[in-house]
């Protein structure tokens, strides 16, 4: 019996607004799920769902194979860990972990025990007389943490607890977080945009937009096989570069802006479904780490590859790595919310004018702005996309 | 040049600054001198002249005992219908503050928008209605005419509301919830205790209006022994030869009494303004700013 | 918190007890609400909404109860009393609206140009008569005003003033109640509009000062126009309280010797009309021309200069 099940769970709220539109989902015993999204895509709104913070529209909600729609939020067994933390501001680090406890009427004794437990292992001893106010965010937001633990609740609810954090600070707690949930084997829904922590910090991820899960699956998988453009653009950072192209007679050929690309036979026969696309247009992806400046050795056959040339707008060089922004007259392809927050509708994307990209090449690599260059790719590593349906060509 | 003009206008500034200082604060310090003098000696010394301790016990002594002890009976008056007022304006504001920030209920906007009109309304304004009111109940001349509507405080309801929706994230509510609270649990475990600065500043505002207010309980108290202190300066002031010489000869109220009587209405207010400096001023800002 | 022997076994963090699970209870929606705000709803009803309705009953009605439309206020603004009532506190509240936008934003602004320790003192200073609001405010005036007592009575010989009845000749009494709400008033509006120009972003003083202007300069272009409508809400809220004077002509009326009129201001009148007549008709009457005042005033401020919180 799973620990949460969503049936057809759908957010519409009194101003017609359908924040989640039947959302399917399963969390089993132990799993850390992420959901992931710009932000409005409804992640939040369903999260609270199932805290019973928002109420639910229709579809059913079970917790631990009960039905939970209409129960109020503190009697779920659920624990929720929020953006601001949400620390009770009068109460010090002991009182606000203790809290659940004390509703529930533990004894003190215990009561007391079970928080300096969760103190230790969060590191908070030290702290535990202090009030939230005298506190740095780190240290908060593990009283929060420590808050949602002590209470040994059979479900976590992680509002994107990290992202009031500084950038180092975020990195180390992401792991800390990932770890006390494995220590814990408590099922975890974890809502993020941060598609660095849906990554890393996941069993699974659901990727949302504008209320609908457009893909749930492992981040690997959703990495290697998008679904979708929305979920190719979103997932990979820098976003993988979608250009607008054009495939000739027999699929063999493909025009990119005024450059022909021939492609190899191995491409048809890995996607037969590009046959289909013919003297049409498609949508080509391609992640940054796939592409090398021509002549660069990395371990595979020239004749193995393809090549298009672009001219050099900017070079960043990330020490570990160097990002190449450059431009060709292919029309680029951006999947909404992919930088904005927009995620109105579902066209699958816009096309704007000017074709930049973006590739991540090693540190050796030299390269000038303005420098007209050619790339070169690993044909296999090539996405297809269908541009009006916007969905992947997978076979 | 520059410079000069910037010494120039520096002083003309200050010089500025320190005339409106003798503006507001002279009638203050001339107010805590009267009762050192004789009447005597106000209108032929110095106004600053130091009087004597001596002047100051007979003043006092004849302004308190002035009519069986009515000074005191006001100032007991006064309290009880500040106080009274106060507290249950704080029972009923605090919570319709939390009410109309955190909770949903039909009608929530309405009030709310009833209530900001109330306020800014000047609370003068519905005196005579109120005396209307209160006269078709035959409430007038009862304490509670005066002490129910001072209760009736929007100012109060509107700082707290402000304060709830913009200090107590609606978050930290879910969180209690979550945490196994109903929801008289989440008021009075963690709204109620996060109140503290704005139970103080609510006190603070309703004090003062309700002290210094003279209209409402000058209609609905017509008994002296009911007044309060504002009433009481004026019955003061009508029946003595203070400022009308022809008037009342035979009571011994003259100008240093009555500047007893005035200190003694405005000592509490004043006492109140010195310890509450910081928050009030911090309230007359929260009062109407959305920035 | 007492440390916990050792070698007490801890209890794993994952037990079962919590697992009993308590009744289910259902969500209620809306109780809570309107449970918190009962108390001050009828509050609100009783000494808020209740009066003025009554009010508005009585003044459309005789005193035998019947409707006799606007007959009251027709008779009450014919009464001999109405206009110059009304003309008294118009010049009242001309006076005190124009010491407030002139000499309470002069002094703001000055306040805000010196070192903050020193403005924060002179702001106490001109707060403080705040305290004397009401009865006691005017009968300390009676003494400043009486040539025969006030620390002021140079001044007061200069205009050739030899005693308080000459000081406060109903002429006079619009400064002099302007006078009063100044000194009692005033400071409070300091220290909002100090508030107020505090706001401002200090980098953009420092850029306007970039861009070549001077103090006066940066005052009339950058700061007087970013507290524009604080300036606005002072003057609708000083209008709207000016409008129901009352305490002090009254008390200034019991000094003079019957010299200045008891229906001095409208809610004399009307308070005239009430005890004196005993005629709560026109009270009323005129109770709601004031009431409508006030709410004009509330209704400009709440629709028209966004200052007030409503989500």
């Amino acid at each position: 019996m799973a620990p949460v099940s969503l049936e057809k769970l759908t957010k519409v709220y009194p101003n017609g607004f359908e924040a989640v539109h039947e959302f399917n989902l399963e969390v089993a015993d132990g799993e850390f799920m992420i959901l992931v999204g710009p932000s409005g895509c409804g992640k939040t709104t369903a999260m609270r769902m199932v805290a019973g913070l928002e109420e639910i529209t229709s579809g059913v909600l079970r917790i631990n194979g009960e039905v939970m729609n209409d129960v109020s939020p503190r009697d779920r067994d659920i624990a929720m860990v929020f953006q601001n933390y949400a620390l009770y501001p009068h109460m010090t680090v002991g009182e606000n972990i203790g809290f659940a406890l004390k509703m529930k009427h533990t004894p003190k004794a215990e009561i007391e025990k079970k928080v300096r437990e969760t103190t230790e292992i969060l590191g908070l001893t030290e702290w535990i007389d202090r009030k939230p106010g005298q506190l740095s965010g780190g240290q908060r937001q593990r009283v929060a943490m420590g808050r949602a633990i002590v209470r040994e609740p059979k479900v976590f609810l992680m509002d994107e607890p990290l992202s009031n954090l500084d950038a180092k600070l975020r990195v180390q707690m992401r792991a800390e977080v990932a770890r006390i949930q494995r220590r814990l084997g408590v099922a975890t829904i974890y809502v993020t945009h941060d598609q660095v922590e849906a990554m890393t910090m996941g069993d699974r991820v659901a990727v949302m937009r504008a209320g609908l899960v457009l893909q749930c699956d492992k981040p690997q998988t959703i990495y290697d096989h998008p679904l979708n453009l929305f979920v190719a653009g979103f997932m990979g950072s820098p976003s993988m570069n979608l250009f607008e192209a054009r495939l000739s007679e027999g699929s063999t050929t493909l025009f990119l802006g005024t450059q022909r690309i021939v492609l190899p036979p191995t491409v048809l026969t890995a996607k037969p479904s590009l046959a289909q696309f013919a003297n049409r247009d498609v949508v080509v992806g391609i992640r940054p780490e796939s592409l090398a400046v021509a002549g660069t050795a990395t371990g595979e056959r020239p004749e193995d590859l393809i090549f298009f040339e672009g001219d050099v707008d900017l070079v960043e060089a990330l020490g570990s790595e160097i990002l190449v922004h450059f431009s060709t007259d292919a029309l680029r392809v951006e999947a909404e919310g992919m930088y904005s927050d927009d995620a109105e509708g579902l066209n699958a994307g816009s096309i704007t004018q000017r074709g930049e990209g973006v590739a991540r090449v090693s540190p050796e690599t030299q390269v000038v702005i303005g420098e007209h260059v050619r790339l070169q790719v690993n044909p296999k590593r090539l996405f297809f996309f269908d541009p009006t349906s916007g969905l992947a060509l997978t076979e | 040049m520059r410079l000069f003009n910037r010494i120039w206008s520096r002083t003309a500034s200050y010089i500025i600054l320190l005339a409106f200082t003798a503006f507001f604060v002279v009638p203050v310090i001339w107010l805590l001198f009267a009762p050192f003098k004789t009447d005597h000696n106000l209108v032929f010394q110095n106004p600053f002249a130091l009087g004597s301790l001596g002047n100051l016990f007979h003043a006092a002594h004849v302004m308190f005992t002035f009519e069986d002890y009515a000074l005191l009976n006001w100032l007991k008056n006064s309290a009880i219908y500040s106080f009274g007022g106060i507290v249950i304006a704080l029972i009923c504001s605090i919570p319709a503050g939390y009410g109309l920030a955190h909770t949903q209920f039909i009608g929530r906007r309405t009030l709310l928008g009833v209530t900001l009109f109330v306020m800014i309304m000047p609370a003068t304004a519905l005196v005579l209605p109120l005396f209307l009111e209160a006269n078709a109940v035959h409430a007038v001349g009862t304490p509670l005419a005066v002490i129910l509507p001072f209760s009736f405080f929007p100012f109060g309801v509107y700082l707290a509301y402000i304060f709830y929706s913009s200090s107590v994230p609606k978050d930290l509510l879910a969180a209690a919830r979550i945490d196994g609270c109903n929801e008289w649990d989440v008021f009075r475990r963690i709204a109620l205790p996060l109140a503290r600065p704005i139970i103080a500043l609510v006190t603070f505002f309703a004090f003062v209006a309700n002290w210094n207010n003279f209209f409402l309980p000058f209609v609905m108290l017509p008994n002296s022994t009911n007044y309060p202190l504002p009433i009481g300066l004026q019955d003061l002031l009508s029946a003595t030869p203070a400022f009308n010489p022809g008037q009342g000869g035979q009571v011994p109220i003259y100008r240093p009494e009555l500047a007893i009587a005035t200190i003694v209405a405005m000592a509490p207010v004043m006492i109140v303004f010195l310890f509450a400096q910081r928050s009030l001023v911090s309230g007359l800002l929260a009062g109407a700013t959305k920035e | 918190m007492k440390s916990v022997e050792s070698s007490e076994p801890s209890t794993p963090l994952v037990s079962t007890d919590s697992l009993s699970s308590p009744l289910r209870r259902k969500r209620k929606k809306g109780v809570a609400g309107y449970a918190v705000v009962s108390g001050y709803f009828v509050l609100l009803i009783l000494f808020g909404v209740a009066p003025a309705i009554y009010a508005i009953t009585l003044a459309f009605t005789a005193s035998g109860g019947h409707f006799t439309g606007l007959t009251n206020f027709i008779k009450t603004g014919e009464d001999f009393r109405f206009l110059p009532a009304f003309e008294n506190v118009g010049k009242y509240l001309f006076i005190w609206l124009a010491s407030l936008v002139v000499i309470v934003l002069g002094l703001a602004l000055m306040l805000h140009s010196i070192a903050r320790r020193v403005s924060a003192a002179f702001r106490f200073i001109f707060y403080l008569p705040g305290a004397l609001a009401g009865a006691a405010s005017v009968l300390v005036w009676l003494f400043m005003l009486d040539p025969t007592v006030s620390p002021w009575r140079l001044f007061l010989g200069i205009f050739g003033f030899k005693n308080l009845g000459q000081t406060i000749l109903p002429g006079h009494l619009p400064l002099i109640f302007a006078i009063i709400a100044f000194w009692a008033g005033a400071g409070g509006w300091i220290v909002v509009t100090y508030g107020a120009l505090n706001n401002i972003p200090n980098e953009l003083i420092e850029a306007a000062q970039l861009d070549g202007a001077g103090a006066i300069q940066t005052a009339l272009r950058i700061k007087l126009p970013l507290i524009k409508k604080w300036i606005v809400f002072m003057l609708i809220l000083a209008f709207a309280a000016g409008t129901q004077l009352f305490v002090e002509p009254q008390l200034v009326g019991e000094a003079s010797l019957g010299l200045i009129s008891p229906t001095w201001s409208p809610n004399e009148l009307a308070y005239y009309f009430a005890f004196q007549d005993n005629n709560f008709n026109y009270a009323a009457a005129i109770s709601v021309d004031l009431l409508v005042i006030g709410l004009l005033c509330a209704a400009v401020l709440v629709f028209r200069t966004k200052l007030f919180e409503v989500e």
